[in-house]
């Protein structure tokens, strides 16, 4: 798949984000101008406090800019009211977050077409086929969160990220809670889903390995995007992280 | 370690609130009940003592044994009446400056507008004669009573129907209907009111006319010098006075109608207390429940004081500190709530005729003390085994993520098992075993069952939450959520359903003992009884024997039976004996007999009986029954007939003639008439209405009238205890909005994922909605479940009283099943607003 297209996934114009008031008010973001391609894992780094988890829930319509503009591809989700957001989630976003994925009380099947249920519309048995077989976790679709491992968890959740062929699947330290090998399986699955179908990913990340799994990395500082890198390796990752840090 | 405690209760304040309003309502119900009787036996004190005002000694027949308050409302008393020869003697005592014959009986009013017998629901429709030397009464308009036309009544009567001096207004006493002039309108020295009651007077002549003393009197009413020392007075009396009468101070009279009032009241203060306790022990299941989710989701907290030094006992007291606050503030805001509670039954009561003073509501320091004491009582008795709970976490469960492991199921069952099985075998000791103060052991059965079943409902929660919520299954994913989170903690689940469970368990019993008493009632009119038409009053009162008179009169029927009731004594326990005419009885019942020939208690002395009755008491045709009677004392009466069960002549029969020589008041209760031949019913309902034409406080029904007049009254006692189990109902309904609230704090990761992945806020709603109709009709499933084997159980006790037919209102238990479930909407509106209101960032972030 070509990692560049004529229109982007997503898009933030000039997004800033304020917390609180007057003297007590911390800015998160100062002005974030961001093009995610169609097609490409983006990996959004930097130190804690730099703002990426703030991007990542303002891009996906969790959260509102106090200033600024975003697009999921041509529609400005500052306009959208609640209602709309919501729907906007659910038909054309997919998300996999570092905890607290699943539906304790819902197997594994049931958590991985829970957004088309919600939505109310069918399950295409084909494309829930693959996906599943690109987690594989066949096996253990009757399971329900409790009786699968960290990473099965995880692999579910991504599966049910991508079941309704979103335009766009935001990943919030998607790794956060998994140990090396867990890890591994779960960014292999992503990276098959780009390259496989071209799905494109934002993930807020402070895992180096994970973050070289991506095509892009954008490293955000104090509110601001300071610097991007492209074909990306853990050891480049971490000497701009030292240097952002330092 | 308190300090603690108060800082985390404090930090969640609407919890508390919510907690404590389980507990806050049942402790109001209770003390509200005690305030009401109290102020109400504070308002008869009152009134007895004013109406005791001026006189110093009270001369009359000496009873047996005080007719209980259901004999209170013929206005008559049941003593023999005094010559009034006696009067010149007792006047000629030394140390008596004057004396008055006193004459009492029930005289209903017409209302001259509405042309309807005035009744304040089951108040007494008192008539007196005039006592111009002793009275307590001041003429507050017009003049006493001076002629045999002439009436006095009452101001509140007065104001409420606008009758005036001069009016003229029809008067129905033992003598019969009659036109009176109202000469004036008397009242007490300051108040208008008698609690609800008529009054009419009459001067001394009318009186005993009106009601069957000419030549006699019931009472003498005396005053005294005031220097001859008042029991050399008594003394003085009582020996011009023959055997059977007696002399005794006005004191000592006004106790002994005290002592009836409250009698009267303490039934009604018991009666309502037992719903008072049941919403308590409703809210007992409240608390337990929100102590143990609050436990559960404190379990980090806990296991970190541990680790950080708590001792298992400080934790443990810490939750029972919690405790002792909530239940303290609940009892205080209880009392609160009692009061303006004891202010709505004044008006209940109202209704039923007690029309209590407005003054000010009393608060006995005993009603303070019963508040707190239950009310805290049973909030730290409902925390102690969350409390265990806590005490049992360890510190490592601090670090863990999860819940705390629950105590097995075994256990739970076996414990379970032993409660449910006391319960039940209390329950049928109580109703069949014939044990003494058997309703006492009834309701500790019916509770243990009740906490049974609670114990072990956590066993088939589960399957039975999934049965109820399968409607939901295949549908919606928010309905089917919510069906999961109803199945998936058994035990939130069914401690939230059992409070409900309690609530609609009692309201099912009811429903189906009401529909058992009606079908049964309904049968035995069918089976046992002949006549055409039934005359009697709306609320059950007696009515003058004229009426009966009147109607016999007539050629249209071909025999017209009265039916009498007094209170006497058998073997120490108190009943009542029905007085019949024996002869023509068998025209409208059916007599007849195991043993014996009813027509033989015609004979003088005679009395039949029940079989069951009978077979007790191990009494057959021929041997001597003692029947002690208030007014005649003990009397030995010849057992002539032995009947089957009778609903119509109850437990013992006797002649007219005999139920007249030994009781004081010769009223009719009911009257049954049979048409002679060729008598159509239109002519025989006619006839019985031309007849009754001066008597509007008695009605003439056919069968299916007396039938639907019979289920109406019963309806009428099913709305009124319906309407006092609302109140478990309602705080079992808070038991649900504060489980579910509670629940929703504990899944609001779960909620903010589902909203993020695309759940709209109406989803989120209907999902919450859909958890509390299971856990509502859950609970009301296992409650009619329970009821339904109460009111059978009952129905079966009971058989041998007549009421042999069981009857199951399917369709009355099937709209309390809809109720029930709406009660689950209404309670999950609150939980699912805030479930549909939060925050999804929030929700899903981890700093």
């Amino acid at each position: 798949m070509s990692a560049t297209t004529t229109q982007p996934a997503a898009r933030a114009e000039g997004l800033r984000k304020v917390y609180g008031r007057g003297d007590a008010s911390v800015e998160a973001l100062r002005g974030v101008t961001l093009d995610l391609a169609a097609g490409e894992w983006t990996a959004i780094m930097g130190p804690s406090g730099s703002g990426k988890s703030t991007l990542l829930h303002i891009l996906a319509g969790l959260d509102a800019p106090t200033d600024g503009k975003v697009f999921i591809g041509d529609v400005d989700l500052t306009t959208l009211n609640d209602k709309q957001l919501t729907q906007l989630r659910r038909d054309r976003v997919g998300f996999v977050f570092q905890a607290f994925n699943l539906i304790p009380t819902l197997t594994a099947r049931e958590n991985i077409t829970l957004p088309l249920d919600i939505a109310g519309t069918d399950v295409d048995p084909t494309w829930f086929d693959t996906v599943v077989d690109t987690i594989g976790l066949r096996d253990r679709l009757s399971h329900r969160p409790t009786e699968l491992s960290g990473g099965q968890q995880q692999r579910v959740a991504g599966a049910r990220a991508l079941l309704s062929k979103p335009e766009i699947v935001f990943a919030d330290e998607p790794t956060g809670n998994l140990d090396s090998r867990s890890s591994a399986e779960l960014l292999t699955f992503l990276r098959s889903a780009v390259d496989q179908h071209g799905q494109t990913i934002v993930m807020v990340t402070h895992d180096a390995h994970a973050a070289a799994h991506a095509d892009r990395i954008v490293f955000l500082s104090d509110g601001r995007v300071v610097q991007e890198m492209r074909e990306p390796t853990a050891e480049r990752i971490l000497d701009e992280l030292k240097s952002l840090e330092g | 370690m308190l300090r603690a405690t108060i800082k985390s209760l404090m930090a969640r304040k609407l919890r508390l609130l919510l907690t404590a309003l389980a507990i806050v309502l049942g402790v109001g119900f209770m003390a509200g009940t005690l305030m009401l009787t109290d102020t109400a036996t504070g308002a008869f004190d009152e009134l007895i003592g004013q109406t005791f005002q001026g006189i110093d000694v009270v001369v009359q027949g000496h009873a047996d044994f005080q007719p209980g308050a259901q004999g209170g409302n013929t206005g008559g008393s049941e003593t023999e009446p005094i010559p009034d020869t006696l009067l010149p003697e007792v006047l000629a005592v030394p140390g008596v400056v004057a004396a008055d014959g006193d004459v009492s009986g029930s005289a209903q009013l017409v209302d001259p507008v509405t042309d309807k017998a005035i009744a304040n629901g089951g108040a007494p429709t008192l008539g007196n004669s005039w006592n111009p030397t002793v009275t307590s009464l001041i003429i507050k308009d017009g003049a006493p009573p001076a002629g045999p036309g002439d009436v006095a009544i009452d101001a509140a009567t007065a104001a409420d129907h606008q009758l005036v001096v001069g009016q003229d207004v029809e008067v129905i006493t033992n003598a019969g209907a009659a036109s009176y002039r109202i000469s004036g309108i008397v009242a007490l020295e300051n108040s208008d009111s008698f609690l609800g009651a008529t009054l009419v007077l009459f001067d001394l002549p009318t009186a005993q006319h009106a009601f069957h003393r000419e030549g006699k009197f019931d009472r003498i009413y005396v005053k005294t010098d005031g220097s001859t020392p008042l029991s050399s007075v008594i003394a003085g009396i009582g020996d011009v006075l023959p055997q059977g009468f007696e002399a005794i101070s006005s004191q000592d009279a006004a106790d002994q109608q005290i002592k009836q009032t409250q009698q009267a009241l303490g039934f009604l203060r018991t009666g309502l207390l037992v719903f008072g306790f049941v919403a308590v022990f409703v809210g007992a299941f409240i608390i337990f429940n929100t102590f143990t989710i609050i436990v559960t989701q404190r379990t980090r907290e806990l296991g970190l004081l541990r680790a950080i030094g708590a001792s298992r006992r400080q934790i443990m007291g810490s939750v029972l500190v919690e405790a002792v606050i909530v239940g303290l503030v609940a009892s205080a805001i209880g009392l609160g709530f009692g009061l303006l509670l004891a202010q709505g039954l004044k008006v209940v009561m109202s209704w039923i005729g007690l029309d209590l003073p407005p003054t000010a509501t009393v608060i006995q320091s005993r009603t303070i003390v019963v508040a707190v004491i239950v009310g805290t009582g049973v909030t730290v008795l409902a925390s102690v085994f969350p409390a265990r709970r806590a005490a049992r976490i360890t510190p490592i469960e601090a670090l863990r993520e999860g819940q705390a492991p629950s105590a097995s199921l075994r256990r739970r069952s076996i414990v379970g098992g032993i409660v449910l099985t006391l319960g039940l075998a209390a329950l049928f000791a109580g109703l069949f075993g014939g044990v003494s103060s058997g309703a006492s052991v009834v309701g500790l059965g019916a509770a243990l069952t009740f906490l049974g079943a609670a114990i072990l409902a956590p066993l088939i929660s589960r399957p039975l939450a999934s049965w109820i919520g399968a409607p939901f299954k295949g549908r919606a994913i928010s309905g089917r959520l919510g069906r999961q989170n109803a199945m998936r903690n058994p035990r939130r689940t069914a401690a939230t359903a059992s409070a409900l469970m309690i609530g609609l368990g009692l309201v099912a019993f009811v429903a189906v003992f009401a529909a058992s008493l009606k079908a049964s009632a309904a049968a035995a009119l069918d089976d046992q009884l002949k006549s055409d038409l039934t005359v009697s009053n709306q609320q059950f009162q007696p009515f003058s024997p004229k009426i009966t008179e009147a109607l016999g009169e007539r050629p249209e029927f071909n025999a017209v039976v009265p039916f009498r009731q007094v209170e006497v004594k058998v073997g120490g326990s108190s009943n009542f004996v029905t007085g019949t005419d024996p002869i023509d009885a068998g025209a409208i019942i059916d007599t007849t007999t195991t043993a014996g020939t009813f027509t033989d208690l015609s004979q003088p002395g005679a009395v039949a009986l029940a079989k069951r009755v009978a077979d007790d008491k191990g009494i057959h045709v021929g041997d001597t029954l003692e029947m002690t009677f208030a007014r005649t004392g003990p009397q030995d009466l010849k057992v002539v007939a032995i009947y089957p069960e009778s609903t119509l002549l109850g437990d013992y029969a006797v002649s007219l003639d005999t139920y007249d020589a030994n009781a004081a008041q010769i009223l009719d209760f009911i009257t049954f008439i049979h048409l002679a031949d060729g008598v159509t019913a239109e002519q025989g309902a006619a006839a019985a209405s031309e007849a009754l034409k001066d008597y509007p406080n008695v009605e003439a029904k056919d069968q299916a009238a007396t039938k639907a007049q019979q289920s109406q009254a019963i309806d009428q006692v099913l709305a009124f205890v319906l309407v006092l189990l609302l109140l478990s109902i309602i705080i079992a309904v808070f038991g649900i909005v504060n489980t579910l609230g509670l629940s929703i704090y504990e899944r609001v990761r779960e909620l903010g994922l589902v909203r993020a992945v695309g759940m709209s806020r109406k989803q989120v709603k209907r999902m919450v909605r859909v958890e509390a109709v299971i856990i509502a009709v859950l609970g009301a499933v296992l409650g009619m479940v329970i009821g339904i084997a109460f009111g059978w159980a009952l129905q079966r006790a009971l058989a041998p009283l007549g009421i042999d037919r069981l009857a199951i209102p399917v369709g009355q238990l099937i709209l309390y099943l809809i109720v029930a479930a709406l009660c689950g909407v209404l309670a999950s509106i609150w939980p699912a607003r805030r479930a549909a209101k939060l925050n999804v960032l929030e929700a899903i972030s981890y700093e």
